[in-house]
């Protein structure tokens, strides 16, 4: 079969809408999603029932490049500066540091137990060394799950900049491999740096000028998420047309035009979610068909021990290494280590060898794509289940679901909520009139039933009642514990109690007082400090939600942050129930599987019906 | 340390009736006053001064009261369950219906952090709370809150 004309637009088309529906269907049994895009592209290609015969590497290339600045450009969108401020410096050991020793140890290993040389291995080592930005993007921010924002935060940061290093070391060892090995000289070094820091410079410059030319500019509202996307591509061409690297610049312009105000952020949001999606979709896809699944089987073996040797000696030590300086507990450096997610990136990187002509090209790509399948599948099922094993999955904020927001303006500094009025809405409890609003809120309309209500004359609020209300940003969560559905789900609870401990104090409660109540050891001299100090002082420089420390006979744990400042302290009177043991991690595996295995039944039930 | 070794039957209402925080502390004082023979205004005290520091409120309507009192000679519970739900500024908000207050000797350490954490464990338990919510006779309040099945290990 060819792909032409009509073939190619029903084949394509129809590959992506039964995608979305695997997709769907994945997500229910917690398969990862990425792997399921990768296999439909499988069988699509030409050992499956789809028989489509794809091995143009350069287009592949050349897509594969536009869908993953897309992907990257999204990712920086969607990274507040909290996020960054957090993450930056230990992401960026491990993007750098941490990828020349992954590629490093990971290719030595290469060479010394397979024929690849001493080049070719590193050249194996360099395809495979960094996080994909699609894969961590999408699982860590898996629905439901809320992952300790110091680890999410580095992961997400490192995925985000960590392919330069990549791509530089890729191509360098592909030079060589196919130059016959000249040593590399202080050139090399030199283009490095150029790359990151033009990379970086350029993608600083872009975001600014691309919020500028937003704000500028009056064109259809439909218009400037295109606007957007056109300009973010060209930042990335651009970029690497100038020798510097593409790949940060369209990161990091994302992440400033992310966070400067801009018109239709809501609109240029959601469309780049899609389109993300899309790329996301396109990518695996289109990288699963260019794979030939038979000539890769005969690599099975040395990929999948490379993989092994990848997730299991060089990542972790990589990453231990590299986070030495940021003092991050070792249930945090264990879950990095774990989460090196690798994605549509190496598969992309191993087109380099072919590209470049380097002997034996095909089989790096073979290697690559067993190595992120094998990455894929045990470290995407995984995750959150070592997230729970280590004690890094963080209760969800209870409101967040049931409140929609609708967009002002720039400059008004008022928002609007909108809330569906559940059973258990607090508001129910008032009369109208008396309802107890947060300051400088006002309640704006209520809908009944379609109908809009004259609230001079309504009695009481009732479930269901749709309720417009405006207010400051900062006062949307009092909004919440007034409107919003209380609801809480039985696991949620028991992770609320296991993670936040039994009792909440506020962050200004006197140490001294916390100490006598609780036995806690206090120096004299701390006994009128704030408790919030009193922790600080025992954290790291920034403390997370999630944060803890073992004080006497309690510990003390953050849970809750307003503006980088502790707020609200847990207490956790029996801190032995919380302690990882092997037994509980037994149990924790039980969970899990009666977790999937109640996934797969209602899966089942919901087929019958 | 089981909640039968910290109250006693005469320690559990079955219907206060109240219709704020500050009101229910107060009854609660006086009633643990009765049980202790400490003042009145000192419980109430060392009640307040607690919520002070963060409310006791640990959200699904319950609340757990507790301090250390000089001049007590043991671990004391009280259990009550409020007529009509309550606002105690609860870390979610709820009105709460069921209160348990512990009360420490000033020398009690590691005990008082036990018992804490036991009536704690107590009221995790879901099912439990409805069924304390079922009733309003303190024997069967009693019964339920010392069965020994309840939220153990």
């Amino acid at each position: 079969m060819h792909l032409f004309g009509e073939h190619f637009i029903f084949f394509g088309a129809a590959l992506v809408v039964v995608s979305i529906l695997a997709g769907m269907l994945s997500n229910r049994i917690g398969a990862p999603l990425l792997l399921v895009f990768l296999g439909l592209g499988m069988l699509a290609g030409e050992d499956g029932p789809g028989g489509v015969h794809f091995d143009d590497f350069a287009a592949a290339y050349l897509l594969g490049s536009v869908a993953l600045a897309v992907i990257l450009f999204d990712g920086g969108l969607r990274t507040p500066v909290r996020t960054f401020r957090l993450a930056l410096w230990p992401a960026t050991s491990l993007a750098t540091f941490g990828v020349v020793l992954t590629a490093i140890i990971t290719g030595a290993v290469a060479a010394l137990l397979f024929d690849f040389g001493w080049i070719g291995g590193l050249l194996v080592g360099a395809t495979v060394a960094s996080t994909d930005a699609a894969a961590v993007f999408l699982l860590l921010h898996a629905k439901g799950v809320r992952i300790e924002e110091r680890v999410s935060a580095t992961l997400e940061v490192e995925s985000g900049i960590n392919d330069p290093m990549a791509v530089f070391l890729t191509v360098m060892f592909a030079e060589l491999a196919r130059a016959g090995g000249t040593a590399p000289g202080l050139e090399i070094a030199v283009n490095f740096v150029f790359q990151m820091a033009g990379g970086a410079a350029i993608g600083i410059v872009g975001g600014y000028a691309l919020a500028w030319l937003v704000n500028r500019v009056e064109i259809a509202t439909g218009l400037y998420p295109i606007l957007v996307v056109a300009a973010a591509v060209t930042i990335f061409g651009g970029t690497h047309l100038s020798g510097a690297s593409g790949f940060l610049a369209v990161y990091v312009a994302g992440f400033v035009f992310g966070n400067r105000r801009h018109r239709a952020a809501r609109a240029i949001n959601r469309f780049h979610d899609g389109l993300a999606w899309m790329c996301q979709i396109g990518l695996f896809l289109m990288l699963g068909m260019l794979v030939t699944p038979h000539e890769m089987a005969l690599e099975l073996g040395q990929g999948v021990v490379i993989a092994a040797v990848l997730i299991l000696v060089a990542r972790p030590l990589a990453v231990w290494i590299g986070l030495l300086p940021f003092r991050f507990a070792w249930r945090e450096v264990a879950f990095i280590s774990w989460v090196g997610l690798r994605g549509a990136v190496p598969i992309f990187l191993a087109t380099v060898p072919v590209l470049a002509g380097v002997p034996g090209g095909t089989t790096y790509f073979s290697v690559a794509f067993v190595v992120v399948l094998t990455s894929l599948v045990l470290q995407g099922w995984s995750i959150n289940f070592a997230a729970r094993l280590l004690r890094l999955v963080l209760p969800p904020v209870p409101e967040e679901a049931n409140r929609f927001d609708l967009d002002l303006p720039t400059g008004t500094d008022r928002e609007i909520a909108g809330y569906r009025l559940a059973p258990d809405s607090r508001a129910l409890t008032y009369p109208y009139h008396a309802i107890p609003l947060p300051r400088r809120t006002r309640i704006l309309t209520v809908i009944r039933e379609g109908t809009v209500m004259d609230r001079g004359k309504l009695p009481s609020l009732r479930i269901g009642d749709y309720v417009l209300a405006l207010g400051p940003p900062e006062q949307l969560h009092a909004l919440d514990g007034l409107f919003a559905s209380h609801r809480h789900d039985e696991e949620e609870d028991e992770l609320r109690g296991r993670e936040f401990g039994d009792f909440m104090l506020g962050a200004d409660a006197p140490a001294g007082m916390v100490a006598d109540l609780y036995g806690v050891p206090v120096d004299p001299d701390e006994r009128n400090l704030p408790l919030g100090a009193f922790l600080k002082r025992r954290l790291p420089p920034r403390p997370v939600v999630g944060d803890w420390v073992k004080v006497g006979e309690v510990e003390l744990v953050v849970t809750e942050l307003i503006d980088d400042a502790i707020a609200k302290i847990g207490v956790a009177l029996e801190p032995e129930t919380r302690k990882l043991t092997i037994a509980r991690a037994r149990q924790r595996m039980r969970e899990e599987i009666a977790r999937a295995w109640r996934r797969l039944q209602r899966l089942g039930r919901r087929r019958r019906t | 340390m089981e909640i039968v070794d910290l109250l006693g039957p005469e320690a559990v209402i079955g219907q206060l009736k109240v219709t704020s925080k500050k009101q229910a502390l107060q009854e609660l004082a006086q009633r643990a006053a009765r049980l202790t023979g400490i003042q009145e205004r000192t419980i109430f005290d060392v009640l307040i001064e607690r919520e002070r520091l963060g409310t006791t409120g640990v959200g699904h309507g319950i609340a757990i009261p507790h301090g250390k009192l000089p001049g007590l000679a043991q671990l004391r519970g009280l259990f009550a369950r409020c007529d009509h739900p309550i606002d105690f500024d609860s870390i979610d908000e709820m009105p709460v219906d069921l209160i348990f207050v512990l009360l420490a000797p000033d020398t009690a350490g590691a005990d008082h952090l036990k018992a804490l954490a036991r009536v704690s464990r107590l009221f995790r338990d879901r099912a439990m709370c409805e069924k304390l919510r079922g009733t309003s006779d303190p024997e069967a309040l009693y019964a339920l809150l010392t069965s020994k099945t309840n939220g153990g290990h």
